[in-house]
């Protein structure tokens, strides 16, 4: 009796707890069903949303943001339908949504293994959450996915269910849906994948970054022989076919080197599109966008670049791959540079650190550096203008102290702590003499050499002060870049610029970038200064370019801060200009394991050099323009009168009319007090 | 007799409650009869027909489901691919609203006749491009002085004959309108500017090539007959004439026949402007030229004089 009563108490409590069920359930549906989300009709309406897409000047495609590329399911391989169907669901096309035995199984293996949770999500489900919930883990939200999955099942054939599915399935590295995935990982369609990408792609989804055959192959091929295994089990293959296709070679495409990670001009593009059209119209509205770049010329500077600040960390003493400083003071030390088209202010290459993935800061744009005696070109041509000097105009080297009202004294000192006594201008830059820049700034004024400066195309404020001359006020390499262009046009100024023309997905065009340059210099002025800088790269501190190897007619100049802060170069030919710069993100100097300062000919220049070697490969010599009232005279660099047979070293200079050379050796005279004549205890701006 | 039974007696459901026995079975072989009874193995296999049927047939997912179609249209558009659709569909509009402005600037700089038409229906920061031969049109209607402050014809036939001049921008700004003649690569071969003074010039001479010279208020108070300008033109001496009409060949080519003449009372870097109205059939319209400021000054007086006499004379004036 005893066993009766038993029976009918679970009989009844059976009774019970299913009625209380039923009744908690007719409660979730009606709570559930107030605000389930409307289903759209067609489903691909909503998720076909066009790509903003990013090209190179070159034409490659070299980023897809937001969009999804809706395809029909006859242009997916039936290999990856088969993949992806024996893996996450391979009673697709019998269930109605739910799978009732494969969700019992998985309950009972949540409730009586424990530690082991297993899914029993059919497609249709996953559709339905991705699609419109979040993925905050509730029973609710589980109720109510399972509620849109029925709706979607009775709404919609099995095909459009599948379909929308593989459209929208996220892939990791940014692919949404497969055909993006088949482009990103193998560069081809969706209906073009064998069964090996197939397998691989479909085991993707569990874990897009888990499994992302790019950083974890080992595990991404394990995850393969799971989706193979599972096609083997449910019929789609053979054992030979899934062995095969487990030995096929991937052939995996190797990732986008200018891709959404890893990309300070992406950046910079992306921003000035969302200062100039809002964040949504970029990620939602389908732009197409011709940029500046080009492909190999970005690779070859980040290479460069790379390369060049693996020289430096052996120069400073920093152990390969620790990422500190031997001494532990901090990091190691950053890089910028910025390339540019001369005739146009077309941004060709731009790399603003040495690794994107450790920090987004963008120093080619944004950092607001030093740029020591790089900046002395600007002086030079606001001397020559305004005070109607020329290269061969002589000045002497030497202590000098500048008066500064209202402030101490200004004292600048020569790199070498040595004085040559008298030189030319253009000997002075190629060695770049302070004292002489001090001499020359205090008879301009530094207002007249920060207004040149400003129509060059720095934009940055810079300081009405002497000190301004020697680069005391900071700039950007895209600044630099820009205005060094400015002399390597004949004074001509482009605005630099690196987006070409953005179209809608129409192909109608919003804007185009319009190339127009503006008279900033005076060409002939313009030319004497180029030719200065000429003399910088050929045999001034500028000189290891030639020694690299580097030939083309080209014009630079180095530039060094006080303590070692900053190294520069900026240099062009007649058709690239690259700005480059090297220095500690907090500031630190740069000395070498003898304790040496680095300076812009030595950290900078070679980076230069050997990017504008790769760069300019198999261009033809050209020279840059003459204006045709210049002359050459070979002047002795220490009187400036006419070299004769008998003159040491002499100096190419270039005259505009009516510049005459001298014809004694007579030294310019300066207003400034030289009265001070110790020399100095502490190098400056070089 | 209860309810239940009532009803089930009605519906002849033939369950007769008085001949079921309701007590506990007293030993395992009752219930064992009991649960073995014909109704109890009917309701055992109805529920089993009906879990057996809903496995096999889905009918319960597929109820729910219909259900939630019908309920569809007035659920809301929430859930994260709707925030995505919306903001899809307010990316379009605004990138809609974007290229029908650009294209309503581009139609409408297409569409205009003159530079002025141009100036005035451009929105100030905004540019349209046009072709080379669309501006070509533009330039030569405009008289020749000021196309030539423009830009020299023989300057835009140069850039004609390189072939490179494809196409130009036209932009609006403060001070009037820029242009920017364009290669195929879009880069500027020439920089031109129309200053918002030479626009209201160019606005002015078409102004006067339609109408009459009462409509521009510089002559105002200075109009005299052809007959009497003409008069004190022949006043002047032969040599100070080029000064006061330097081409008169431009008027001599305009159809119609010279009615009145009016004298600008502005001064512009030593010129004077001169208006002279023809008559043209029924219709009348004012062509301009410019003149020494001191010979029109000279002419001007003496026209002043006949005047003074002819009211003196015959007490008439102008």
């Amino acid at each position: 009796m005893t066993f009766i009563r038993m029976v009918r108490a679970a009989f009844y409590g059976t009774l019970c707890l299913i009625s209380v069920m039923a009744l908690i359930g007719a409660g979730m549906f009606f709570i559930a069903v107030r605000d389930l989300p409307r289903v759209p009709e067609p489903l691909s309406r909503i998720i076909e949303t066009p790509p903003t897409e990013i090209f190179a000047a070159t034409g490659e495609r070299i980023m897809v943001m937001g969009g999804r590329e809706f395809i029909p399911l006859s242009d997916i391989s039936a290999h990856f339908i088969q993949a992806i169907l024996a893996t996450e669901d391979h009673r697709f096309w019998e269930h109605h949504g739910v799978d009732k035995l494969r969700t019992v199984k998985a309950l009972w293996v949540t409730l009586v293994k424990p530690g082991r949770i297993e899914g029993a999500s059919t497609i249709t489900q996953q559709l339905s959450k991705n699609l419109f919930f979040s993925f905050k883990r509730s029973y609710m939200r589980k109720f109510r996915e399972l509620l849109v999955a029925l709706q979607i099942e009775s709404q919609f054939s099995k095909r459009e269910i599948l379909e929308a599915y593989l459209n929208q399935i996220s892939m990791g590295v940014g692919a949404n849906g497969v055909e993006q995935a088949a482009r990103t990982f193998f560069g081809k369609p969706a209906s073009e994948l064998t069964l090996a990408q197939a397998a691989l792609l479909a085991g993707l989804p569990k874990s897009p970054t888990r499994y992302n055959p790019y950083l974890h192959l080992d595990r991404a091929k394990k995850r393969q022989r799971v989706v193979l295994s599972r096609m083997e089990a449910v019929g789609y293959i053979t054992g030979d076919q899934a062995q095969s296709a487990f030995q096929d070679e991937l052939n995996l495409q190797p990732p986008s080197r200018v891709a959404r990670t890893g990309s300070y001009f992406l950046d910079l593009v992306i921003n000035n599109l969302e200062e100039r059209y809002g964040p949504e119209v970029v990620y939602h509205g389908g732009l197409k966008v011709a940029t500046t770049i080009d492909h190999q010329v970005q690779s070859m500077a980040e290479e460069s670049l790379r390369a060049g600040l693996y020289r430096l960390d052996s120069m400073l003493g920093i152990d390969e791959g620790v990422g500190r400083s031997s001494g532990g003071e901090g990091l190691r030390p950053q890089g910028a540079l910025v390339a540019l088209e001369v005739n146009s202010g077309a941004v060709k290459a731009m790399v603003g650190g040495r690794n994107y993935v450790e920090t987004e800061y963008n120093r080619a744009v944004e950092n607001n550096r030093l740029p020591g005696s790089s900046f002395k070109p600007f002086l030079y041509y606001t001397a020559f203008e305004k005070l109607g000097l020329n290269p061969a105009t002589v000045f002497i080297d030497r202590p000098v102290t500048i008066p500064v009202v209202g402030a101490p004294d200004w004292e600048p000192e020569n790199f070498g702590l040595k004085h040559e006594g008298p030189m030319i201008l253009k000997r002075a830059l190629m060695k770049s003499v302070n004292s002489i820049a001090a001499q020359l700034v205090a008879q301009t004024g530094p207002e007249e050499v920060i207004a040149t400066a400003h129509r060059c195309g720095i934009t940055s404020t810079l300081e009405p002060v002497y000190s301004v001359a020697l680069g005391t006020s900071g700039v950007s390499p895209l600044e630099m870049a820009s205005a060094f262009a400015c002399f390597g046009k004949g004074g001509i100024r482009h605005e630099p610029f690196w987006i070409g023309r953005v179209e809608d997905a129409l192909g109608r065009i919003l804007e185009e970038h319009i190339i127009s340059g503006e008279r900033a210099l005076d060409p002939s002025i313009a030319y004497q200064v180029v030719d200065l800088m000429r003399g910088v790269v050929d045999a001034g501190t500028g000189s290891i370019i030639r020694r690299m190897g580097f030939n083309l007619p080209a014009a630079g100049k180095t530039g060094t801060t006080d303590g070692f802060y900053d190294a520069w170069f900026t240099g062009f030919t007649p058709a690239l200009c690259t700005s480059v710069w090297v220095g500690y993100d907090r500031g630190e100097g740069m000395r070498d394991t003898r304790g040496v300062g680095i300076t812009g000919g030595r950290a900078a220049a070679p980076i230069w050099a050997d990017f504008m070697r790769k760069a300019t490969e198999g261009d033809p010599p050209r020279e840059f323009k003459i204006p045709s009232d210049i002359q050459f005279k070979m002047v002795d660099p220490i009187t400036g009168m006419e070299a004769t047979a008998f003159t040491l070293n002499p100096i190419r200079v270039a005259l505009r009319e009516g510049q005459e050379l001298q014809e004694h050796a007579v030294w310019e005279e300066d207003p400034v007090d030289s009265g001070k004549g110790e020399l100095p205890s502490q190098s400056l701006p070089f | 007799m209860s309810f239940v039974k009532k009803l089930a007696m009605k519906r002849n459901l033939c369950l007769n409650f008085n001949a079921m026995d309701f007590s506990e079975p007293q030993d395992f072989r009752e219930w064992a009869r009991r649960m073995l009874a014909l109704r109890p193995l009917m309701m055992v296999f109805l529920i089993f027909g009906i879990v057996i049927s809903e496995l096999r047939f889905d009918w319960a997912e597929q109820v729910l489901g219909s259900y939630l179609v019908t309920t569809n249209a007035q659920r809301p558009e929430s859930g994260s691919i709707w925030e995505v659709g919306h903001r899809t569909v307010t990316a379009r509009q605004t990138l809609e609203q974007l290229i029908t402005d650009r294209q309503s600037a581009q139609r409408e700089a297409r569409e205009a006749g003159t530079f002025t038409q141009i100036a005035s229906n451009l929105p100030p920061g905004q540019g349209a491009m046009l072709s080379s031969e669309h501006f070509r049109r533009l330039y030569l209607t405009l008289p020749g002085t000021i196309a030539h402050e423009i830009v020299a014809p023989f300057e835009l036939l140069r850039l004609l004959s390189e072939g490179r001049w494809v196409r130009t921008y036209l932009e609006n700004e403060d001070y009037g309108l820029k242009i920017y003649l364009l290669n195929p690569e879009n880069r500027v071969l020439r920089e031109l500017r129309i200053s918002s003074q030479l626009l209201y010039q160019i606005k002015r001479v078409e102004l006067a090539l339609q109408g009459t010279l009462e409509d521009l208020p510089t002559f105002e108070n200075r109009i005299y007959p052809a007959e009497r300008f003409f008069k004190a033109l022949d006043s002047l001496p032969e040599e100070d004439l080029g000064s006061v009409l330097s081409q008169p060949e431009g008027l001599l080519g305009t159809p119609g026949r010279i009615v009145r003449v009016g004298i600008s009372d502005e001064a512009v870097s030593g010129y004077i402007e001169l208006g002279f109205e023809i008559e043209e059939g029924t219709r009348r319209k004012v062509i301009l030229l410019k003149g020494r400021e001191w010979a029109v000054w000279i002419l001007r007086s003496y026209l002043e004089e006949m005047s003074l006499e002819t009211q003196t004379g015959s007490g008439q004036g102008l």
